[in-house]
């Protein structure tokens, strides 16, 4: 990440215009999110907080991905540990208001064997940079990014944002289609019982 | 006298049952106009809340389509769709295909998500925006575990501006069929 900031001021400097013009247009499609979502009704759909049970857990599909330091992640070189991975985007308004809860949960259970990594989808590190830093708290997990879709296809993802946790053994134990809270009670408990088995 | 009292009161027990099982509530948003209309049924929470044409043209615009590209689709009469399981006897499968709009009485197809793909990608639309397009739409088909899966989307009904219909949202539990007909929906202006 200090590379990744490092990286993100001395661009600051030299192309001064572009990173104005990323900035502009977040701060637009934020104000546009924020709008659709005020107008929901008498408010917003509520984020949830249940786990779906899969009741024959499956081997993980295949997960190699880079990171915001350019670097691959690959959930191979995580077995042992319990991975939760969430598919999401800046432009999908559960997925916004669920980041900060993920990352208190990660916060939580770092210590505890668990991983987090969000897959964000068809965006880049400069429309996701800035995201990062509206999020309160501040994602401090990896962010992956599948550019064309392929590996959320394989994960047979059918809307956003959609989350699997994936066991010490590497298979799928839970699923959890929209938005969540993350830090909810039981979701905790669930997801650092896996970790302790 | 007695009779008529008798009809009457179970004519009132089954309007009541009806709309204790199948409630739709409308709210209008007092500073935008922007309306949403919500069905309680069956253990299934299902809403559509208007897109106004600007907000749509913006949201594309920063998704990288140009105004030119985003044009029929904003104009297609656009609702952010909201659908949810909180308890329903079972898994929610739902087939996007299957429901129908009624316009003047007269069924009317929603455009598919691949038919608006196809559409775009002749406008020459780049992949990251396409990619945007088709996750930003509600899923064509989906399940939905009971306790709280959930999907927001946007669902294109593919009518002018300010026309009417009822919205007939088909989904099934293992096999078996359920429905529920949102009524009196309004595209935008």
């Amino acid at each position: 990440m200090a590379k990744l900031i490092k990286q993100h001021c001395g661009e600051l400097v030299v192309l001064n215009k572009k990173h104005i013009q990323t900035l502009l247009l977040t701060l637009v499609s934020s104000t546009i999110l924020f709008v659709s979502g005020m107008s929901h009704a008498a408010g917003l759909p509520p984020l949830t907080h249940n786990l779906t049970v899969i009741k024959k857990p499956k081997l993980a599909p295949a997960l190699r991905l880079k990171n915001m330091d350019d670097e691959f992640v690959d959930i191979n070189d995580l077995k042992g540990k319990v991975v939760v991975v969430n598919f999401w985007a800046t432009w999908c308004p559960p997925c916004r208001r669920e980041m900060g809860s993920l990352e208190r949960l990660y916060l939580a259970t770092q210590d505890k064997n668990v991983v987090v990594l969000a897959v964000n989808v068809g965006e880049d590190v400069d429309t996701v940079f800035p995201f990062m830093g509206m999020v309160n708290p501040a994602p401090s997990f990896p962010i992956l990014f599948d550019t064309d879709g392929t590996v959320m296809t394989k994960w047979k993802v059918k809307g956003l944002p959609t989350t699997y946790i994936v066991n010490p053994e590497g298979k799928i134990v839970y699923r959890a289609v929209g938005g969540r809270e993350f830090d909810h009670p039981g979701i905790q408990k669930a997801v650092i019982s896996l970790g302790q088995k | 006298m007695l009779n008529q009292i008798n009809i009457l009161i179970i004519g009132l027990f089954l309007s009541f049952s009806c709309f204790a099982d199948s409630l739709q509530s409308k709210h209008v948003e007092k500073t935008t106009g922007i309306t949403t209309w919500e069905i309680k049924t069956q253990g299934v929470n299902f809403s559509l809340t208007q897109i106004l044409p600007e907000q749509a043209k913006a949201f594309y615009v920063n998704r990288g389509f140009t105004l030119v590209q985003t044009e029929a689709f904003a104009s297609s009469c656009v609702y952010m769709t909201v659908m949810r399981n909180d308890n329903a006897p079972g898994t929610v499968h739902f087939v996007k295909s299957n429901w129908t709009v009624l316009a003047n009485k007269k069924p009317h197809l929603l455009i598919s998500v691949d038919a608006w793909l196809k559409k775009l990608k002749k406008q020459k639309v780049n992949n990251s925006a396409l990619l945007a397009f088709r996750w930003a739409q509600f899923p064509p088909e989906q399940e939905f575990e009971d306790g709280g899966d959930w999907n927001q989307g946007m669902l294109s009904i593919g009518l002018p501006a300010e026309s009417i219909f009822d919205l007939i949202v088909r989904w099934d539990i293992n096999g078996k069929a359920y429905k529920t007909t949102l009524r009196g929906v309004s595209c935008a202006k």
